[in-house]
């Protein structure tokens, strides 16, 4: 394993997927804490559609990706605002309805779109140019939730108590889903669609049990999904399998160990 | 400041039914105002008009400085069932900081994390219990972590939403206390209940019931003057 360590694609992947990690980790804790797993997944796979429709339309997928993901976010946000439609249930319509656009677009194209790539990525393919716009996509998010993290957090445990205070919680749940969906697109080409979603659910949901206080739950979170991704990455050399699934697959075995540790903790 | 405020024909209309119709009234700055009724009669609905957590229908509140308008001060708020997720990941501390300074910028927390300790235990919580997880704590310590909030930084107007419901016969003292101190450093709370006495009396009474009207005051112990 050691020899792939001086492969420049192996370690352009190891930065990408620590950038990534960084990235969907600190994320992850607001998508646990404000209960926001479905809506997560949902703005990952509304990239399909937008990655289909903009290939359709001769525009870079990226690009179309994050349009259709940020409209989606806005979507939601609004529909939730509104007495008729619950958060979950506007995600639900939103994001079958952005991939089933994508479905029909493809259809009327031919194109050698990587459909597997784009589900479930492909860390190994990354170039100097992906690790540039992973790099200034994580320092920009990051930047914002540090700047927004006072408000958010109130708004994330205690929504009325919130708005009482004079914070605009609104906006504060728009920045949440905008911020997931730059996320998004920016780690598709690291984990893919289906894969993102799962790492910014799995680290804050591993974490959630095994800290009671915010610094040790966003903590726990970021480092989840640094071990989750490097380890998964290592782990994929070894065991010669798809990099994307194992990097899920030790996330998700972390849950399951974070939940067994909590319960002995309890007992 | 000595904040009053005054409710100019408001109207609130909640799933197409009218809660509250033509409500005019004001709330004299630096006194213990009281609002009386039955359940579904709009009083937290007025409170939730005056936080700005409810637009209006029509009408509109307005806040007064010595008579002057202003915008909306700061106002303490203890709700009648507060929206604090119950596994929320913030200690007493934690939450009462931020409340003080929820705006947004890279500035620490350690000025209002004093406060927040200092109103923590003007609300009767001791200091072990402070840094605790809120999820950790009992009801009636989380119910002294939310009134903790609802002081710190003496706020100019406090309002409570039936304050007695949620709190043991010890809690309420201190919340008997603690409001006959704000009214002593001339600040304004207003308060909901059924028990006319939770608090010790008000010096003005307003009856709500889909429509609002003047009451008698009352002193201590329910006794209207």
């Amino acid at each position: 394993m050691t020899e792939f360590l001086g492969y420049p694609f192996f370690q352009r992947a190891l930065l990408a997927g620590a950038l990534a990690a960084l990235l969907c980790g600190a994320l992850s804790f607001f998508v646990v804490l404000r209960r926001l797993a479905f809506v997560g997944s949902g703005v990952a796979h509304a990239a399909f559609g937008g990655v289909a429709l903009a290939t359709l339309a001769g525009l870079p997928p990226g690009l179309g990706g994050l349009v259709a993901s940020l409209a989606v976010a806005v979507a939601t946000a609004r529909a939730s605002e509104s007495a008729d439609v619950t958060e979950d249930t506007a995600v639900g319509v939103f994001t079958v309805a952005a991939m089933a656009a994508g479905v029909v677009a493809l259809g009327f194209v031919k194109t050698n779109v990587d459909l597997f790539g784009l589900m479930f990525g492909n860390i190994l393919t990354v170039d100097p140019s992906d690790l540039l716009i992973l790099a200034g996509a994580t320092a920009g998010v990051l930047v914002a939730l540090a700047f927004f993290f006072r408000p958010l957090l109130l708004a994330s445990v205690d929504e009325e108590g919130a708005r009482a205070a004079g914070v605009a919680t609104g906006g504060m749940r728009l920045l949440v889903l905008a911020l997931i969906a730059v996320a998004v697109v920016v780690a598709l080409k690291v984990v893919g669609i289906l894969l993102v979603s799962a790492l910014l659910v799995l680290p804050g949901a591993t974490a959630r049990p095994l800290a009671s206080r915010w610094p040790g739950f966003l903590t726990g979170s970021i480092v989840v999904a640094l071990i989750s991704v490097l380890g998964g990455l290592l782990l994929s050399v070894a065991l010669d399998v798809a990099p994307g699934a194992a990097i899920i697959l030790l996330g998700a075995a972390l849950f399951v160990g974070a939940l067994a540790a909590a319960r002995a903790r309890r007992a | 400041m000595n904040v009053g405020v005054r409710f100019e024909s408001v109207g609130v209309r909640l799933g197409g039914r009218p809660v509250v119709q033509d409500a005019s009234f004001e709330i004299r700055p630096g006194e213990r105002t009281a609002f009386l009724g039955p359940n579904g009669g709009g009083k937290t609905t007025l409170m939730r008009v005056l936080l700005g957590l409810l637009r209006p229908d029509a009408g509109r509140v307005v806040f007064l400085d010595d008579g002057r308008e202003i915008p909306r001060p700061r106002v303490g708020y203890l709700s009648q069932r507060s929206t604090l997720h119950a596994d929320a990941p913030l200690s007493g501390v934690d939450l009462v900081a931020l409340t003080l300074a929820p705006a947004a910028g890279f500035r620490g927390l350690g000025p209002a994390r004093a406060e927040a300790r200092v109103a923590l235990s003007r609300a009767g919580l001791s200091a072990d219990k402070q840094t605790l997880p809120v999820g950790r704590l009992s009801g009636g310590q989380r119910q002294r972590v939310l009134l903790a909030r609802a002081l710190a930084g003496s706020p100019p107007l406090l309002v409570l939403d039936e304050p007695d419901t949620a709190l043991d016969a010890e809690g309420l003292a201190t919340l008997r206390r603690l409001v006959a101190e704000e009214v002593a450093a001339g600040r304004t709370v207003v308060y909901v209940t059924h028990d006319s006495d939770a608090m010790g009396g008000a010096d003005a009474v307003f009856s709500v019931d889909g429509r609002v009207s003047a009451g008698t005051p009352l002193h201590s112990h329910g006794t209207a003057s």
